[in-house]
């Protein structure tokens, strides 16, 4: 028996539907970054933002390639140490890496529920930044693959950082 | 059996995998006075054991460090440590100057070295007040410095001129809860340290 219109229609509204049901798992799954910063002077900005995680892998093909291949080139030495990172702290019990505590400023980084929450509080803002940890690798794992740049050297190595003992 | 086998050897990679995940390692630096500051990292030292085998800078290796023969002076520091691990606990060095006590000793599988300066109390003159001062300044100004054995020889276990850091923060897991480094100069205080909090202090 052939399908009737009212079959198609509900086969092709299922297919939304799931498509929709998988990216909004995907977009919930990722997280959220939020940026937030309150000036504490009289006429001090404010800014807070909330960006999906799961819309900046989606956006950085649309990267004009010469920025991108300019910020791969700086990081892609230490990117399979970010990518290691990331997952490895993802793993890890939410914990208190970081803080710098001294009378003008706080500054405070915080493995919490999948994300790194970097905070800093000084007499002239306060900054709160929240970055999914999952975004990290995900992202590190694009610019792994942005290809140098036609003619281009490849990246340097990084700087020694432990020279001598 | 080979059922036991595995089940053993899932048990060993389990229970490995999960005593460096369990280790923190923690830096304290206390700065004093008003404009003092305070810094605390704690680190959970698998997260050092996944990404020291991919860095690679110019002496930085997959976890192993390059040294050359001029930053050793050409001393067997392999042939020391096998000297220092056959020989049993003892005081190695004592020096008691006017101003200053060190002491270097093996006790416990570790290596302690012990220094306390008291520089202060020979600078100490006339008034109370400034005896008090000195007296304080004095009690602070110490370094304790604990270096377990396994960490050094993992260190050592590298090729010549090589360090193997990989290798010495996996052995800095299987060490009980150890206070590395104590430093306190009556100004600013340091601590490093290895336990299985994940907290600040």
């Amino acid at each position: 028996m052939p399908a009737g219109p009212g079959t198609v229609a509900g086969g092709a509204g299922a297919m939304v539907l799931g498509t929709l049901l998988v990216a909004g798992a995907f977009v919930y799954d990722m997280g959220a970054i939020k940026v937030s910063v309150q000036g504490k002077n009289p006429g001090g900005e404010n800014i807070h933002l909330i960006v999906p995680a799961a819309a900046v892998p989606l956006a950085l093909p649309f990267v004009p390639d010469k920025h991108l291949q300019e910020a791969a080139k700086e990081v892609r030495p230490w990117l399979p140490a970010i990518e290691a990172a990331a997952e490895e702290l993802a793993r890890c019990p939410d914990s208190p890496l970081v803080q710098v505590t001294s009378r003008h400023e706080k500054v405070s980084i915080v493995k919490r529920g999948g994300a790194l929450l970097i905070d800093v509080d000084d007499t002239n803002e306060t900054v709160h930044v929240s970055v999914p940890l999952k975004l990290v690798g995900v992202v590190a794992g694009q610019i792994a693959r942005v290809p140098p740049p036609k003619g281009g050297r490849a990246a340097e190595p990084p700087p020694s950082e432990v020279s001598t003992l | 059996m080979k059922r036991f086998l595995l089940v053993a050897t899932m048990f060993f990679l389990t229970e490995t995998y999960a005593l460096a995940a369990d280790r923190w390692f923690h830096v304290k630096v206390e700065e004093a006075g008003a404009d003092g500051e305070t810094v605390r990292i704690n680190m959970p030292l698998s997260l050092a054991e996944k990404v020291l085998p991919v860095i690679h800078t110019h002496n930085l290796h997959e976890g192993k460090v390059k040294i050359g023969k001029g930053d050793v002076h050409d001393v067997d520091l392999r042939a020391i440590m096998d000297a220092l691990r056959t020989t049993p606990d003892n005081e190695f060095i004592t020096i008691e100057g006017k101003h200053e006590n060190i002491r270097v000793a093996k006790a416990g599988g570790n290596l302690l070295i012990k220094v306390r300066d008291s520089k202060a109390k020979a600078e100490t003159k006339a008034t109370a007040e400034a005896k008090a001062k000195a007296a304080a300044k004095t009690a602070a100004e110490t370094v304790d410095v604990t270096v377990p054995f396994p960490v050094v020889e993992a260190l050592l276990s590298a090729g010549e001129g090589e360090l193997d850091v990989l290798a010495a923060v996996r052995a800095l897991a299987a060490v009980g809860d150890t206070v590395l480094v104590a430093v306190d100069d009556g100004h600013d205080k340091v601590r490093i340290w290895v336990d299985s909090q994940n907290t600040m202090e």
